[in-house]
């Protein structure tokens, strides 16, 4: 094989949170260590020297950065401080920002420079679009006085128009992650072909379909976390993050069908169960979000580091789960402004989350899915 | 002197419990001068000593034997100065080693009918200190008429400067000399150089120019360069050196020894000594003898040798694998800093900017080794120059190192991990398979790498990391006037670095007085070889002080005995110059071997080759070692119906005689027929002694001594190589007497193998028994 070390490669690996990466000498303590890698070509030994010598394509063309679960035992054990567990979180950001698509938008998500414009886009956006709707369709889509007895937040902010912001947009992430996915999953497989990772030739879509209920089940279970030494405590806060968002979803897609199909509009009773699945989502959101900022801030920085992406996303889950809360707190406390202020700010968030999915870390729910589906397709055990 | 003397037996430590010491006590004479015989319970206590002193204070005994414990313990206590001491070990070798079995009780009086062997064998080593005292005498400093303090220092490099300037700290006078123009030398040469201090991870600016300003104004230190060595004659204290331009031919050039291919005819037999000694006046004409001392010439006291190393040039087509010779751009790493010290690092064949480079470490082709004459210096250059490609080329340099073994000892650990951090420093384990041309660059291919597989890769330039030779491998730089030639005699062993057994005798070479720092005597970096002059500057100031006290350097250091020979018996054979381990022995026209006794290191080398036994220490002599042997009782058929064996074993007090020492603290148990005598080294035997104990009925002869060859331990580095040869020897003799050549037997061991001795004694006491008694016993 013919090395072509990429320079800049390790250079940004290293700025990524991977800055121990070059101390790696290949004891393979790591690799043993791990409670989670496949006996067969085990990570993450090769991942180190692949990434220390700069062999891009070998480590972010790869399923098995993103079967680790950075649960730490490596980086504790091992004797250089090389901390494998970093690296391999390192290169997971690069491969999200690899596989995204517009690039420049990637990079500002990974700039915390550039976080107020990335914030403002929103903002704005809902500005212009609601001007331009309440000049062209409706003039109360966009509404800042509202008035009326009960705060609806339709009466603010349209539901026609959240939809008109939120569904393109949704389609574009789809788009995104699809082009993304797609190519993903030729490149691991192409991968484990090369490595002797796999016992299957051809990429087969309907494998890698029958293969993915097994995955989704082993995820919802926390498995893989759970096998974790080190940082197990993580297991608890991810699940309530998770299953956070799993409920809001499963809310958001009933309030969908209602609205379309039986013309129904919010808000709900606090006595409808779908408003309990609301409320508990929420609050399982914001306790996890709490408990993994807890987590990381008083975490040992020699066993383990924090980047940007790691912090940013748990903002953002907080930001989320508690502009929501505060949004429905205030419309019952009848603080007609605040609430209206807060749902606007709440919009922002959501639009961020869905926006910036495929540049952020929490792209990891898309292609870690894959990633564990390929290799149980593949028979990586 | 008149010797008078004091017996004195401590009956401590279970000596008392297990032997009669009045029985022992009762075989020294009672007659003048033998009167003062002394049994205490705890000899080693203030009263013990006290004994003594007043018997030294009031009797006037000079002359003491004690029976205690061994030698090697007790040093500090049993300690009289002006007499002769002999120290009978009762206790390692005797009691502790021989437990008398369970409930036996001290007999009343001597039974005849069966042999006691424990009292046989405490009264024999009494009887044999009591013997020895009497045949030595207190050896008499051999001090010089006249005496050189200053040292010469050969070689201006980072070593031999700092040399300087640490003999100019303790206060010592030095000269350097330098075959170059200017001082400085490889450490001038060089781009950046490896860390020399805490925290040993980053490359400095070469420190040669301050070495040079501080060596240059110091009023200790004189400097001369463009000067070589003609000829260093006399001796430590007392050289006398000969200095030349190089390239010059003069008078006091020291001669060449007649190389080996013309010390035989054409039949391939050795010539005869006159028909050598015709060819040695031919080849040497014009120059003076090695005797004859230049007038002109400059005294000087010690020898430091720092003359350094060259770089290897590799043979045409040795590494044609790695496209060496064919391809301009593979180049060595001297060849590669010479690049980087003249500015960026560029391709030699069309100046193109090299920021791909590759760095061989080993040649490869299946084999684990690296290049000749590498070390860890090699591997630390190597990481050096792969971070001037990084500094040169800082965005885009790539520098690869493949390697079979990095060596980066102690804290330069801290260096290498600090390059292993840099991002465009790449290194693996790897096999190079081959280099070739690909285009415009070179292309590497390397097998069982730390990837898995196998590689290629592309490079600008190609980087060999060859080693150093000492200069030593092309010249004998030294010149010493000696009669065994003008270089270090070759032992095979060091691929022709300075010989220096550099575990337990560091900076030592074959020749006292002279002692060796830096590359010359191992691949060093310039931190180690500063170390390593501060040693040898130690070493070298050891020497004139020993020489001024009249006493032995090393290892025997403080021992002020030294060979005397009875020149009238000697038959000029030769043996004794020719077998010295350092080349203390010159000799005249006639063959008289004339001494230098600074030289001497006093392990008795000579002694035991001497044919005519004219050599000899005041405390160590042919006489003193046979009249020992004689005086050890032989039992025959006359005394005992089975008389008991006697085998008599010489034990070399370097290693063999702690290691038995070591048996016996540890109660090793060993057969009671077996009598030790200790000698200063192997190579003292002489043969007179085995045919002194097989002529009076011992049965058999053990020789225990350190190990030779490869990864030898003599302390006199040749001498159980020498003592195994003239062993073998004598078996004819032996023949001519009828007995068996089984009965004369050597064994090497080191001195943490104590564990081994009392196995070895016992079995070859087995192989003896199974013999038969020495017929001659009784007669």
């Amino acid at each position: 094989m013919l090395l072509e070390p990429d320079v800049k490669f390790i250079k940004e690996i290293e700025s990524l949170g991977g800055d121990t990466l070059k101390k790696c000498f290949q004891c393979a303590t790591c690799s043993v260590a791990c409670p989670i890698s496949p006996d067969n070509k085990p990570f993450p030994r090769k991942e180190m020297i692949a990434a220390s010598w700069g062999l891009k394509d070998r480590v972010v063309k790869n399923a098995d950065i993103w079967l680790c679960h950075n649960c730490g035992d490596c980086s504790t054990l091992c004797p250089r401080g090389a901390k494998p567990g970093d690296v391999l979180a390192a290169l997971r950001m690069y491969a999200i920002k690899e596989y995204a698509f517009p690039k420049k938008l990637g990079e500002m998500v990974s700039d915390p420079s550039k976080l107020p414009i990335l914030l403002a886009i929103p903002f704005i956006i809902f500005l212009i679009v609601g001007m331009v709707c309440n000049m062209f369709v409706d003039p109360n889509w966009l509404c800042f006085s509202p008035g009326g007895d009960e705060i609806v937040h339709s009466h603010f902010f349209n539901s026609w128009l959240v939809d008109l912001i939120f569904v393109p947009l949704s389609l574009c992430v789809v788009a995104v992650f699809a082009r993304g996915g797609y190519q993903f999953l030729n490149d691991i497989h192409q991968n484990a072909v090369l490595e002797g990772k796999t016992d299957k030739k051809e990429l087969d879509l309907l494998g890698i379909a029958q293969a993915f209920p097994k995955v989704v089940l082993k995820i919802l279970k926390h498995e893989k976390f759970d096998q974790c030494g080190e940082n197990q405590s993580r297991s608890t806060p991810h699940m309530l993050v998770l299953f956070g968002f799993i409920g809001l979803f499963i809310v958001t897609s009933i309030f969908f069908v209602v609205l379309y199909g039986f013309q129904t509009h919010g808000p709900y009773s606090q006595f409808n169960p779908v408003k309990w699945l609301a409320n508990i989502s929420g609050i399982a959101l914001v306790m996890g979000g709490l408990v993994m900022l807890k987590e990381r801030i008083s975490q040992d920085t020699s066993k383990q580091i924090s980047t940007y992406k790691d912090w940013s996303l748990i903002g953002l889950v907080l930001a989320l789960g508690l502009s929501g809360l505060l949004t429905e707190m205030t419309r019952l406390g009848e603080l007609a402004a605040l609430s209206y202020g807060l749902y606007y700010i709440h919009l922002v968030f959501v639009f961020c989350l869905f926006a910036y999915l495929p540049f952020s870390k929490l792209a990891h729910l898309f292609y870690r899915t894959l990633a564990m589906t390929y290799s149980e397709y593949a028979n990586r055990q | 002197m008149d010797k008078k003397f004091g017996f004195y037996i401590c009956s401590g430590c279970g000596i008392g419990e297990a032997v009669n010491t009045e029985w022992i006590m009762d075989n020294v004479p009672k007659e003048e001068g033998y009167s003062n015989c002394t049994v205490h319970p705890f000899l080693c206590s203030k009263e013990g000593v006290d004994i003594i002193n007043q018997d030294i204070k009031e009797k006037g005994v000079n002359t003491i034997v004690i029976g205690a414990c061994s030698r090697r313990v007790n040093y500090d206590v049993f300690k009289f100065s002006g007499c002769i001491l002999e120290r009978v070990n009762l206790r390692e070798q005797v009691v502790w080693s021989h437990a008398r079995p369970e409930g036996w009780t001290m007999p009343e009086e001597v039974n005849e009918d069966e042999p006691d062997h424990l009292q046989m064998m405490a009264e024999d080593y009494f009887r044999m200190g009591m013997v020895r005292c009497e045949k030595v005498s207190l050896p008499v400093p051999y001090k010089l008429d006249a005496k050189s303090d200053k040292i010469l220092i050969i070689g201006g490099g980072i070593t031999g400067m700092q040399a300087a300037l640490d003999a100019s700290k303790a206060g010592y006078a030095s000269t350097i000399i330098e075959k170059d123009g200017q001082l400085g030398g490889y450490a001038a040469k060089v781009r950046k150089q490896l860390p020399i201090q805490a925290p040993y991870d980053q490359l400095i600016s070469p420190i040669v120019q301050q070495k040079i300003k501080a060596v240059e104004s110091d009023s200790n230190i004189s400097i001369k360069t463009s000067t070589v060595v003609a000829r260093i004659a006399g001796q430590p204290g007392d050289f006398t050196v000969t200095l030349k331009a190089p390239g010059e031919k003069i008078e006091f050039d020291v001669p060449d020894p007649v190389p080996p291919e013309m010390r035989v005819d054409e039949k391939g037999k050795d010539l005869e000594k006159e028909k050598l000694d015709e060819i040695y006046k031919k080849i040497n004409e014009g120059k003076a003898d090695i005797l004859k001392l230049d007038p002109n010439g400059e005294k000087f006291g010690a020898v430091i040798l720092t003359a350094g190393w060259r770089p290897y040039e590799p043979a045409k087509d040795e590494f044609s694998h790695l496209g060496y010779g064919a391809i301009k751009d593979v180049v060595t790493n001297t060849a590669f800093e010479a690049i980087a010290k003249n500015g960026k690092i560029v391709r030699p064949s069309d100046g193109k900017e090299a920021k791909s480079v590759v760095f061989i470490q080993s040649p490869g082709q299946g084999k684990d080794d690296d290049f000749s004459y590498c070390g860890s210096v090699t591997s630390m250059v190597t990481l050096k120059q792969a971070k001037y490609v990084r500094e040169d080329y800082s965005d885009d340099g790539k520098a690869f190192v493949f390697y079979q073994h990095m060596r980066t000892p102690g804290l330069s650990e801290n260096f290498y991990k600090a390059m292993q951090q840099d991002p465009g420093i790449f290194m693996s384990k790897g096999d190079i398979t081959s280099v070739t041309q690909d285009g415009d660059s070179l292309m590497v291919e390397a097998k069982d790498t730390l990837l898995g597989e196998s590689v290629q890769v592309k490079a600008d330039m190609v980087v060999l990391a060859t080693g150093m030779v000492p200069v030593t491998h092309d010249d004998p730089v030294v010149n010493l006037a000696y009669r065994q030639g003008p270089g270090f005699r070759d032992i095979g062993l060091f691929d022709d670095y300075v010989d220096s057994n550099f575990i337990c005798f560091p900076y030592e070479t074959q020749r006292t007085g002279i002692y060796a720092a830096g590359a010359i005597r191992r691949s060093l970096t310039m931190e180690e070889s500063m170390e390593d002059a501060t040693g040898a500057t130690l070493k070298a100031i050891q020497c004139l002080k020993s020489v001024d006290r009249g006493e032995a350097v090393h290892p025997r250091a403080g021992d002020q005995t030294f060979p005397d020979f009875f020149f009238q018996r000697c038959t000029q054979c030769k043996r004794c110059t020719e077998e010295c381990p350092f080349g203390a022995l010159d000799d005249d026209e006639k063959g008289t071997p004339k001494p230098n006794p600074t030289r001497c290191r006093r392990c008795g080398t000579c002694m035991g080759a001497c044919p005519e036994r004219i050599i000899n220490f005041a405390d160590y002599s042919i006489d003193s070692i046979g009249s020992m042997v004689k005086c050890i009782k032989v039992p025959s058929e006359d005394d005992f119906d089975e008389p008991p064996l006697r085998i008599l074993v010489f034990l070399c007090e370097n290693d063999a005689y702690p290691a038995m020492d070591m048996a016996g603290m540890n109660r090793m148990q060993w057969h009671h027929d077996v009598r030790f005598i200790p000698v200063r080294c192997l190579g003292s035997v002489n043969t007179i002694w085995i045919k002194d104990a097989l002529s009076q009925g011992m049965d058999g002869v053990l020789y225990i001594g350190c190990k030779h060859g490869d990864d030898y331990q003599c302390h006199f580095v040749k001498g159980s190589e020498l003592a195994e040869i003239r062993k073998s020897k004598i078996s004819d003799a032996l023949a001519s007497l009828a007995l068996e050549e089984e009965r004369v037997a050597m064994f090497e061991i080191a001195i943490d193998e104590y564990d081994k001795l009392p196995k070895i004694i016992n079995t070859f006491m087995e192989e003896v028994e199974a013999l038969g008694p020495n017929p001659f016993k009784g007669f």
